[in-house]
Parts: structure tokens; sequence; C-alpha cells
């Protein structure tokens, strides 16, 4: 029998790395991780090199958001791993498979406040799904095995596995990587029946029916399952923003997004519903508004993965524990069994509102009222013209702020992993080190990335990595010279205080992307002011988008523009705020 | 003051993430004993909780990866009340025959 190889602890690591399908990762060097780096050569691993710890994590994130795949982050120890917490908890808050691997000082130093320590073990503790500090060489093949399954199973999540030095450095016979096995668990719930008939129960004695679609739809890739399912159901569905994409838009029953910016049809229908299906989200504070006053006439049947998240902010009636690829057949092949005149509306009545005034809102053609000063319109129809001209292949990102919501209110996209932003945490600064992931894993996509003046200076340095990469990502910058949604809710609910949101001091973004070797242009909000715009901004944007490098683009927005429909905070949903109001 | 019992595979952090299920909440913790149990280990707590907050705890402590079971001193029946228990969980006959593992 030939012996083991005798292989060094990071050359362990990058193995089983490999055993678990890892082709691309990211990271930021230094001391105690740097064994690692020293073996990476021949790995057959591919390391992208961010410019700040922040935008690696993100990086991996935007990598596993859009192919669904585990991202991994590499940082040294201290300070290089308390840089990864952020996107460790906005991996946590929606539900991304991520690993995160830091160097730790030496084993016998732990404990010590050794140069560059941080009990990252303990910081991320809260944060992550599962964490490991390794403790022998001989279990890190056990370690890495189990953190990839706990990243991927049920709801994917976070896990953190800290391994010091010299368990890096030592050798070690190794014979390969290792199949984790899970402990046997409390027994799962099958979804193979005694919820259905109940379900379809309830939606016969409905009269207002509605479906909120959320992550799950995409995470559990039962997108055709879903569509289906709608399309038989044939009632009112509307979506989370990660949710976006998962109901084609096109679909007569979609009334857009729901919640804080939702659209008027989608939260007055949420409002109004005697039986609610919601099929994969949280129903957090952004979706549910007043959790009081949230849906108050309905009966909820909750499909969910992660029993956690049942009944945090309104108690549900019916709690489907499951896999959507599991749950939406089971469902589907019950309504089956019944007449169809039963299982659309016909015999349910009319007492929905009539939607499709709404849902004429919802879709832009009158938009103007939402916005009687007019100082939004310029920015969406710059977005709409951005969305309407790009190629079919592409994923756009949305950093976080008003820009968010305006792009997500636009987005028109049948793609479900086609949106990309940070919804849950919502971290100023994501997109940009995003779009560089999402970009190395989709090449041939076109990759817009749209953030505001305030996110994209929290991780400017990207620039570098997409500079360096020659990644042809399109960045757009909302440019209003403000930390926008703030300043809206403190012009809103604040006496319009603007205290610390002006960043009329901006740097000039055209003249540092050019610092990166990266061309840049702007554009002035007046261009958009013009129906249909003219064929020399068309020409730019069409140019901007075709270019075969990165590009950005700065489109000064008016600095007092506002996200509308809004559902001021505490508020119930169907209090949506139209338009500027006078402040109280 | 409501009793609860979990019992757990004693891995790294499992029961500092036990215990961070209540105190995220902000709920004190005037009594924990941890011990090893027949085939591994269990702690008890004796917290201060709303009928909401122990269905919620109840969900959160299953879905720590090294949770083997979860039992409340004051009756099942009265824990279980909350609302949904997680229907991945199989309840014993014995605790509360009004709701089956499939709940949902």
């Amino acid at each position: 029998m030939p012996r083991a190889a005798e292989l060094r602890g990071a050359e362990i690591v990058l193995q089983c790395l490999r055993a678990e399908g890892v082709e691309l990762m990211f990271g930021y060097p230094g001391g105690a991780i740097m064994p690692l780096y020293d073996a990476l050569d021949g790995s057959g691993i591919r390391h992208v090199l961010t410019r700040h710890e922040q935008g690696a994590v993100f990086a991996a994130e935007g990598y596993a958001r859009v192919t669904g795949e585990v991202g991994v982050a590499i940082a040294t120890s201290g300070p290089g791993a308390t840089n990864l917490v952020t996107g460790i908890a906005d991996a946590k808050m929606d539900s991304v498979p991520l690993v995160c691997i830091t160097g730790q000082v030496r084993s016998a130093l732990i404990g010590t406040d050794a140069f560059q320590e941080t009990d990252v073990f303990g910081v991320t503790l809260s944060l992550t799904k599962w964490s490991r500090l390794v403790r022998t060489l001989d279990e890190i093949p056990e370690v890495i095995a189990e953190g990839f399954y706990w990243a991927r199973s049920g709801r994917p999540g976070p896990v953190v596995i800290d391994i010091p030095t010299d368990m890096l450095k030592a050798k070690k016979e190794f014979s390969g990587p290792v199949k984790f096995t899970p402990h046997a668990r409390p027994a799962e719930a099958q979804a193979d029946g005694g919820f259905t008939d109940t379900i379809v129960a309830m939606l016969q004695q409905a009269s207002k029916p509605v479906v909120l679609v959320g992550a799950g739809a995409k995470l559990s890739g039962a997108i055709p399952e879903l569509r289906q399912l709608l399309d038989t159901l044939n009632v009112p569905a509307f979506a989370t923003v990660h949710g976006l994409g998962a109901i084609a838009p096109e679909t007569p029953y979609y009334l857009g997004m729901v919640g804080m910016h939702g659209t008027r049809a989608a939260n007055m229908a949420l409002h109004e519903t005697d039986l609610l299906l919601v099929l994969g989200a949280r129903l957090d504070d952004r979706v549910t508004g007043d959790p009081t006053r949230f849906a108050p006439y309905a009966k909820i049947v909750h499909f969910e993965i992660d029993p956690a998240q049942l009944d945090r902010v309104r108690p549900c009636d019916l709690a489907v524990i499951g896999n959507l690829a599991d749950t939406i057949p089971a469902f589907q092949a019950e309504l089956r069994k019944i007449p169809t005149s039963r299982k659309t509306g016909e015999t349910r009545g009319t007492q929905l509102p009539d939607f499709s005034a709404w849902r004429s809102v919802a879709c832009g053609d009158e938009r103007a009222e939402f916005d009687p000063r007019g100082l939004a319109q310029p920015t969406i129809r710059f977005l709409d013209e951005l969305f309407s001209r790009l190629p079919k292949d592409n994923v756009i990102l949305a950093d976080v702020g008003q820009h968010q919501m305006w792009a997500a209110q636009r987005f028109r996209s049948a793609s479900p992993r086609g949106f990309i932003t940070s919804g849950g945490l919502g971290a100023m600064g994501f997109a940009l080190p995003a779009a560089v992931g999402v970009q190395l894993a989709k090449p041939e996509t076109c990759v817009l990335c749209v953030s505001g003046d305030g996110g994209f200076q929290m991780n400017i340095q990207e620039l570098a990595t997409v500079h360096r990469l020659g990644l042809p990502i399109k960045l757009v910058i909302i440019d209003n010279k403000y930390l926008g949604m703030v300043r809206q809710w403190q012009q809103l609910f604040y006496e319009r205080n603007y205290a610390e949101t002006d960043l009329s001091d901006n740097p000039d973004f055209v003249e540092i992307a050019k610092a990166y070797k990266i061309h840049a242009r702007r554009l002035n909000d007046e261009a958009m002011r013009e129906f249909p715009v003219s064929s020399e901004t068309a020409d730019l944007i069409d140019s901007f988008l075709s270019s075969p490098e990165p590009e950005l683009l700065v489109f000064d927005c008016a600095p007092e523009a506002n996200v509308f429909p809004m559902v001021p905070s505490g508020a119930a949903l169907s209090e949506m705020l139209l338009e500027d109001e006078p402040t109280h | 003051m409501q009793a609860f019992q979990i019992r757990y595979r004693n891995t790294q952090g499992t029961l500092m993430r036990i215990l961070n299920a209540a105190s995220r909440r902000g709920l004190d913790i005037p009594t924990v004993h941890a011990e090893a149990a027949e085939n591994g280990h269990q702690v008890t707590l004796a917290l201060e909780v709303n009928a909401k907050q122990i269905g919620q705890l109840y969900r959160e402590w299953y879905s720590i990866a090294d949770v083997v079971r979860v039992r409340s001193g004051a009756g099942h029946g009265e824990a279980w009340s909350a609302a949904h228990p997680p229907a991945g969980v199989t309840l014993d006959a014995s605790l509360d025959d009004g709701r089956s593992a499939a709940r949902a």
C-alpha cells in the first residue's frame, strides 16, 4: 500500500478546498496566513487579491450569490479577520454560502494578546452558522468538509475556519480529503403531504389570496416550479428585494416589489389579503412594516426552509418546513386534483381592488404621480434607459441607499439571480467588490454595478482590483452629493435637519477613476429631462455598456430627489407616503 | 421563570451559541448549569420569557448544528404553544399529542 504523502497544513487546506470544488477565492495576505499563500502556487485554485479584506469577502459573496456555489475569502489574523466581519454578517442575513479562512497566531500564543491576535471565533460566533478554531493538524480535513457542509446545507450561511499559523506550517501524512457525514438530527419533516390539502382548503375558502416570493425561491433552484405554481394559482403575486426576478415581470398577476419602497399595488394587496402564501421569505421589518398591522386580515401560510425564521415578526397560521424544491411540487400536485375553476379567481369573486391601475403605476407608466416636484424623474429615467439597453445576459448590482431602491423598483428582468444587493444588512460599499466576484464568475455577462456617492467611497480601493484584472464591469455612481437615503429620512422625519449627510465636497470621481486607469465620464440629469433622450445621450449610454473595458459613468442626480412610495418606519404597509409631505 | 434543558454535542462554541440565542434577545440568564450527560452534554437554563420568545428560542436552538434536543421544564405543551414548533423536529408522543412533528 503506497504511503500517504507528507504535506504542510497549508497544502492540506488547499487540497481540501479543491475537493470541495473551490476554483476561485478572494483574499489579502498577512503574517499568520502567509503559509497558505506560500502554498498557493500549483494548488489549482485561483486567488484574487483585493485591496481590503472587506473587498475580499464581498467579492466572495458576489461570486456565491450569482453562482449558488460557496464563496471563499481568506484573511490573516487580527485586523485581517475583523475586516471580514461585515461581510460575514451580510452573508448571514442574506443566506449566502460563504467560507472564510483566517490565519491565527501560533497556537502557543493564543490567549496572550499577541501581535495581530483577535478571537475571531468569538467575534463571529453570533454571525456564523458554524465555526471552528483548528487545534490539531489532524482535524483540518474534517473541519473543512464540515464547514462546507454547513455553509451549503439548509438555509445557506457563513462559516469561519480559524487556523493557527503553526498548523499551516507543520507537516503530516495526508491520505486525502474526507467527506462529512452529519450527525443524526431530529427527523426532518417530509414534504409529501399533510399540509397540501390544508392549504388547498384555505385557498378555496379565501376570497383575496396573494403570494409573496422571497430569496428562498432562487436559493432552492425551484424557479420553474414556482412559475408553474403561480400560473396555476393566478392570484396577485409580488416579491421581496431578494425575490426579484423569480416572477417573470410580464405576467399579469405580478405586482412588483413589496415593502418599505414597494409598489402601491403590492403593498395594498398585502394589506387587504385574507390569505397570504409566503414562499421563502423571512418577513423582516422592511417587508412587514408595523408587524401588528401586517396583513391584518390574513391567514398566513409560511413556506420556509429554516424553522428559526418562523414567527419572528408575525406568527403564521401554518408553517411548511422544507426546501421549496420539495414543497412547491407537493403543493402543485394537490392543486392539480381540483377543478380549474376552483383554483382560479373565478369562484372567489372580485373582492380585491382592481389592480390594473396600480400595476401600471408600478410599471412606470404613471410614475410622475409619486414625484410631483420631478426631482427623481431623471434618475429613474436614466436607470430605465440603462436597464433597457443592457444585453440580455446581464446582472445588476446595487449598493445601499436611494439608488438601490430606485434600481429595485425599475428592475424588469426574469433572471432570478439577476439583481444582487445587500438587502438584510444593508452594507454600504457592498456592490463594487461584489461586482468583481460576479464578473469573475460570469466573464461573458454584462455586469452593471450601481452605487451611490457615499457607498462607492466605502470600497473605492477595489477599482484597483477591477483594473488589475481588466474586468469589464460597468460602474455607475448616482451622485446626489448626499447620503441620500439618510437625508430623505431627515427631510421627512427630522425637520430637514441634514446632520452630517452633506457630501458636497466629494472628490471628482471621474478623475479618481482615471487615476486607477479606468475610463470615466459624467452625465448630467438634464440629459434625462428630454423624452425620448437625445441620440447623443443614447449613444453615450450604449457605448458605455458595450465597452470591453471597465467603465465608470457618474450621473449627477438632484440632491433632494426622494424614493417613493415609502412606508415610514413603524407604519403599516397601507400607510405609504407617495410624495414629499410637510414635516411635523 | 421558565426552565429549559438543551442536549447538545459539546463541540466548540455550541454552548456559547445556545446562550447567545438568549442574550441577543436581551434576556437575563440567572441560572446556567452545564454538564456531561448521556451521549453528550446538556445545559439547563432558567429564563424569564414570554410565549413568543419560547417559540423563537426553541427554533433557534434547534437550528444550531450540534443541538440534539430541547425541552422545557414547565411542560412541553406550554412551550410549544407558542405556535409552530419546528416541523423538522419529532416530538415524543408522550410530550404533546396535539402537535405532530409536521404540524406544517
